[in-house]
């Protein structure tokens, strides 16, 4: 297979022209996020930079203790992004949602990079970095999908839970629709997703693979593993991050505290 | 068997009630009465701590209501409100949300006694009216082995033939204690006792 064919910053910079349709629609139909798109692509451009610049440095250490740092990083700013975007009280969901990222990253890692590769070198940057990313990537969006459906849903439906935790008094009974919701919610894109891939999608990682000369054979296989990982590492994450937050939101009554979402 | 002692809430700055004291013998049926937003409904969820009073307590079985005791005493309980929105589309499933498949004739028998027939319970909550479905929950929660039973305006949705059915159906359980809050006239006069606000 030839290697990928580079693109020159001429080229790139050229590719930026395209935006020029869709911020003319906007501007023609009063769609007023021009804005915000031009902050997202500017910031999208400084830190896919910066990021470039410091992911070739670390692929040439490749030492395990600044790779796991750099992960420890990414799941950080997971978290604080969840925690922001929610709208959720910083102090009670830190260390829940630290603890589940971790505790997801760790399964698929192990059980992907460990069990299926069986790399000599668990972590490999060419490996450990950006599955992990892909996993904690998707998770991202998961999680603010489901955690925001929890939380909301028990403050919002609190006749609900005193209904249920009166009447079965079992909390966990009490807790389920909750959390069926909240699964649901969180995951049917992904499922809807599966169950269409190859046939009006392909995916990023095995178009970036084939692109990068592997065969798509290779590509495949990489890509229903990753699909897996994924699916697998957002349910375990969403699901530990309810379950730990579950220890924290609660007062000594089993009563929903006042104060687990900031006021807007 | 429920005692309450100078209670006291106040909310967002303002004054529900104060100096709230009352006793409920067990097996009695009592109706808490009283304006809109006197804290009738309230009251109802203080004795199973879903609201803290500022000031007071409340013995619940000789049980003192705070932390430690919470568990034992809301396991003695049934808890019935007002116009919930519910996550089932009808009473079977209902059932089996809180745990209660085993109870199919029990909750038949009831819903007889409230004057529906079995088959309400398998039809869509979307398609009956706001008293049928009403009756269904009631059936459902009154099925619950439970000694104390909480009312929260249990004729809201109902007709004067449907309160009458309820007023006779719940007279016919034994040894239960029933806390209702409500204004309604029939109801008030079919309990032992008033708690006034």
């Amino acid at each position: 297979m030839n290697s990928t064919a580079d693109i020159s910053y001429w080229e790139l910079a050229s590719g930026l022209l395209l935006f020029i349709i869709p911020i003319s629609l906007f501007y023609i139909y009063k769609i007023w996020i021009i804005k915000d798109v031009l902050i997202g692509l500017v910031r999208m451009l400084i830190q896919l930079s910066m990021v470039a610049l410091y992911l070739e440095w670390i692929f040439e250490l490749n030492n395990a203790w600044l790779n796991s740092l750099w992960v420890l990083v990414m799941i950080f700013v997971g978290v604080f992004t969840t925690i922001r975007r929610v709208s959720l009280n910083w102090r009670m969901f830190v260390l829940p949602l630290l603890v589940a990222s971790i505790t997801s990253v760790l399964i698929v890692d192990l059980f992907f990079l460990g069990w299926v590769l069986k790399l000599d070198y668990f972590f490999d940057a060419r490996y450990f970095i950006p599955i992990t990313g892909m996993v904690l990537g998707n998770a991202l969006n998961h999680n603010i999908v489901g955690l925001s459906t929890y939380f909301k849903g028990l403050s919002e439906k609190s006749e609900l839970y005193i209904f249920l935790l009166s009447n079965t008094g079992n909390k966990k009974l009490a807790l389920n629709p909750f959390i069926t919701d909240a699964i649901k919610q969180a995951l049917n894109p992904m499922i809807a997703f599966m169950s269409v891939i190859g046939l009006i999608s392909l995916p990023g990682m095995m178009t970036g693979q084939i692109l990068g000369g592997s065969p798509p054979s290779t590509a495949i296989k990489y890509q229903i593993m990753i699909m897996i990982a994924i699916f697998v590492g957002c349910t375990i994450n969403l699901f530990l991050s309810i379950l730990f937050s579950n220890r924290f939101i609660f007062d000594a009554y089993s009563n929903l505290k006042a104060n687990i979402l900031k006021k807007k | 068997m429920i005692k309450a002692t100078n209670l006291e809430l106040n909310f967002s700055g303002k004054q529900i009630f104060k100096d709230l004291s009352f006793f409920i013998k067990k097996g009695e049926n009592v109706c808490i009465s009283g304006p809109s937003g006197k804290g009738k409904s309230t009251i109802l969820k203080m004795l199973m701590a879903y609201v803290i009073p500022n000031e007071g307590s409340i013995k619940v079985n000789q049980l003192l209501v705070n932390p430690e005791n919470i568990k034992t005493i809301r396991n003695k309980i049934i808890w019935i409100p007002q116009n919930i929105n519910l996550p089932v589309n009808n009473g079977l499933e209902l059932m089996e949300l809180l745990n209660l498949t085993n109870q199919r004739n029990r909750v038949e028998e009831l819903l007889h006694e409230l004057g529906l027939e079995s088959s309400f319970l398998n039809q869509d909550f979307a398609q009956i009216s706001g008293g049928q479905k009403q009756r269904v929950i009631i059936a459902i929660c009154l099925s619950i082995e439970k000694d104390i039973i909480l009312m929260d305006e249990p004729t809201s949705s109902l007709d004067e033939d449907a309160i009458n059915k309820l007023i006779s159906c719940v007279s016919k359980l034994k040894n239960k204690t029933i806390v209702s809050a409500s204004h309604h006239l029939g109801w008030m006069e079919s309990t032992d006792k008033i708690i006034e606000l």
